[in-house]
């Protein structure tokens, strides 16, 4: 199934100016935004729709604390729609919608649909950077700027917390034909859909049923400085910082998630593996170690001179 | 509640004025790891510490209720929390308690205790 990845993630909100709010200074492009929900977009057009959550257009809410309703699916063309719709009727409803979206149920009765992908093939470079042996900037451009566009590239992946996550993933790769690129023993699978080299679109990760969910949701920056950079200003703004900046082992992204009014994390990432079908996947238990190559924390800036700030 | 006790008779940590503390809102303290919320003369103090994985709970500075502010959120993964008893309602850590902090009125402002180590 020539399945690229999200294209959209559908939230029905509690408190819909919060996350308005929220969305608007994380950095997406918002192409509406008002008391009755708002629309925020990246770079190519993936992006995050808020609803109230009291909304009767939106599937079921989980009897959870989780606030995500649905997950768009971008898949290549009509041909991949059709399989998809062929492959899952064999044993469950799938609704097609006036606009031609599919809509169905995965096995732990996450909503999730699929459409011809909205994304936007962006023609962008990624940061450049100098090292002895390999030059990639200009002479004379200089890669620190204040007024750096940091608008999030493209949706990157979502986690899920699941009850039965052996089942779980036997959707996603046996009906859907992701495949798993890792996986830590115990927690749960990255997952991979055969549209995209990205190492993840999707992890999930075993809880108790009470916990059953969106754990986060991530964009791409274009670097790990647009990672700092964009951290840092939400920082700035009074967001609270939950883990990171840092760079992860499974992936190689850069991370640094943060709380939100919208029931989950929230993540910038950069700079993440691609891998293809001749990559083994690795097993690993959870843990400090293992989840990252190094963390760093945010502090204020301070100059050699004086004492640091506490 | 009052004023309180005089502030000679206080060793404590003082938070802030209780006037400064919207009505039927909250604010974080992160140098002492706590926050307040306000209803009305009623204050609660809580440690920012969710009993789900021990992280703080805002989602911004002083943003610790829902919209209607009916329930303290902790915005790691939208765990509702009773504003009276601070017991998890719903969500990640489910029957589990915020732990309360023991404070008092002094001139209007309120105060938790020094001996706290965490404080």
């Amino acid at each position: 199934m020539n399945i690229i990845g999200p294209d959209r993630l559908i939230f029905g909100v509690d408190d819909i100016v919060a996350c308005n709010q929220y969305l608007t200074d994380y950095g997406l492009k918002v192409v509406r935004s008002g008391p009755e929900g708002g629309l925020f977009e990246a770079l190519d057009g993936t992006g995050v729709e808020i609803r109230a959550k009291t909304d009767p257009t939106l599937p079921p809410a989980f009897e959870t604390a989780n606030m995500l309703r649905e997950t768009v699916y971008g898949v290549a063309d009509a041909s991949t729609l059709e399989a998809i719709e062929a492959e899952l009727r064999k044993d469950r409803e799938v609704k097609r919608d006036g606009a031609g979206v599919l809509h169905a149920f995965d096995d732990m009765g996450f909503a999730i649909a699929f459409q011809v992908t909205c994304r936007r093939q962006l023609t962008l470079e990624a940061e450049k950077v100098n090292a002895p042996g390999s030059l990639n900037r200009a002479v004379n451009a200089v890669a620190t700027r204040d007024d750096e566009d940091l608008t999030p590239r493209s949706l990157s992946h979502v986690v899920y917390f699941v009850p039965d996550v052996a089942r779980a993933e036997a959707f996603y790769v046996k009906r859907l034909g992701f495949r798993c690129t890792d996986r830590f023993t115990g927690v749960g699978p990255f997952l991979q859909p055969a549209g995209t080299q990205d190492h993840h679109t999707l992890f999930m990760i075993q809880t108790p049923p009470f916990l059953k969910g969106c754990e986060h949701f991530t964009f791409h920056m274009a670097g790990p400085s647009q990672v700092m950079q964009a951290g840092s200003r939400f920082v700035a703004k009074g967001y609270q910082s939950f883990w990171g900046p840092g760079r992860h082992r499974f992936g190689s992204n850069w991370f640094w998630y943060f709380n939100s009014p919208l029931g989950c994390h929230v993540e910038y990432d950069a700079d993440m593996d691609l891998h293809d079908a001749s990559w083994t996947e690795r097993e690993v238990p959870m843990g400090a170690d293992a989840s990252q190559l190094f963390l760093f924390q945010s502090r204020d800036k301070w100059a050699p001179g004086g004492p640091p700030p506490k | 509640m009052g004023a309180g006790r005089p502030a000679a008779e206080v060793t404590g940590r003082s938070l802030c004025a209780v006037a400064d503390v919207k009505d039927g809102g909250a604010k974080g303290f992160p140098a002492h790891g706590v926050f307040v919320v306000r209803r009305g003369e009623r204050i609660d103090v809580w440690r920012d510490d969710c009993p789900h994985q021990n992280v703080p709970m805002a989602w911004r500075t002083d943003e610790y209720l829902n919209r209607e502010g009916t329930r303290i959120v902790c915005a790691a993964h939208g765990a509702l929390f009773d504003m009276d008893s601070g017991e998890c309602v719903l969500g990640a850590c489910l029957g589990d308690c915020l732990e309360r902090v023991p404070h008092e009125m002094v001139d209007g402002a309120i105060v938790i205790r020094t001996n706290d180590k965490r404080s």
